[in-house]
């Protein structure tokens, strides 16, 4: 398969999965959409691996391999960060634990509303990719991508 | 890390291309290793010295600033 093929599936899948969101969000069905998320990005390594003509050498493994390390550094802080907001949250809730021992577990303000957790995923998801692109062009950069020769 | 893969590319008449299309790697490797952007693992730099049918010394210089001792 050669890999413009590949990559005019990558983007029907992808017009699928908008589809499917769009659709998962008429029905009130998130599972839908997770589900297709999931077996998209299972197919589209499966078919990648059928691509010919899209050779992957040592640096260009390295290139991602850095990129992926250091958004993972970045993304890692972020998340538990906010993360130990949700779980203070979950702690507070009057149904746990303390909820157990008190006939009247007091009522406290909620913090994190699941809509706004909603948004903060959607912020740290984007967050990644920024940085996953970001720190691939550094590095494509750093190891000689935007070399030019006489040749 | 420098290399002569220029000058053993030069001697051989061989094209950045070609070269990678025989070491099994993307031409902008090779032109990335020959500019020093990238250094390349023990197993490519064997396979670039055994191309040219020299030892991998005779294509790659080990060069540390810092540190150019010995130990006795």
């Amino acid at each position: 398969m050669k890999k413009n093929t590949f990559y005019l599936i990558t983007g029907c899948i992808a017009i699928a999965l908008v589809g499917l969101f769009w659709y998962s969000d008429v029905i009130r069905m998130p599972l839908l959409i997770e589900l297709a998320f999931i077996v998209a990005v299972a197919a589209i390594y499966l078919i990648r691996r059928q691509v010919t003509d899209l050779k992957e050498d040592e640096r260009d493994v390295k290139i991602t391999e850095q990129a992926v390390l250091r958004t993972m550094q970045v993304f890692w802080v972020v998340f538990c960060a906010f993360s130990i907001g949700a779980v203070m949250q979950l702690l507070r809730a009057p149904a746990f634990p303390r909820g157990f021992q008190t006939e009247h577990p007091p009522i406290l303000p909620e913090l994190l509303s699941p809509r706004l957790i909603g948004f903060v995923q959607l912020g740290l998801l984007c967050l990644m990719i920024f940085l996953y692109v970001g720190f691939r062009i550094y590095y494509a950069g750093k190891y000689g991508d935007w070399e030019t020769d006489e040749e | 890390m420098k290399n002569k893969i220029k000058v053993f590319r030069a001697m051989h008449d061989l094209t950045q291309e070609h070269l990678a299309q025989v070491i099994g790697v993307n031409r902008q490797t090779i032109l990335a290793i020959e500019k020093g952007k990238y250094v390349p693992s023990l197993d490519l730099a064997f396979r670039i010295a055994r191309y040219f049918g020299v030892s991998i010394e005779e294509v790659f210089t080990y060069e540390d600033e810092e540190n150019t001792g010995t130990v006795q």
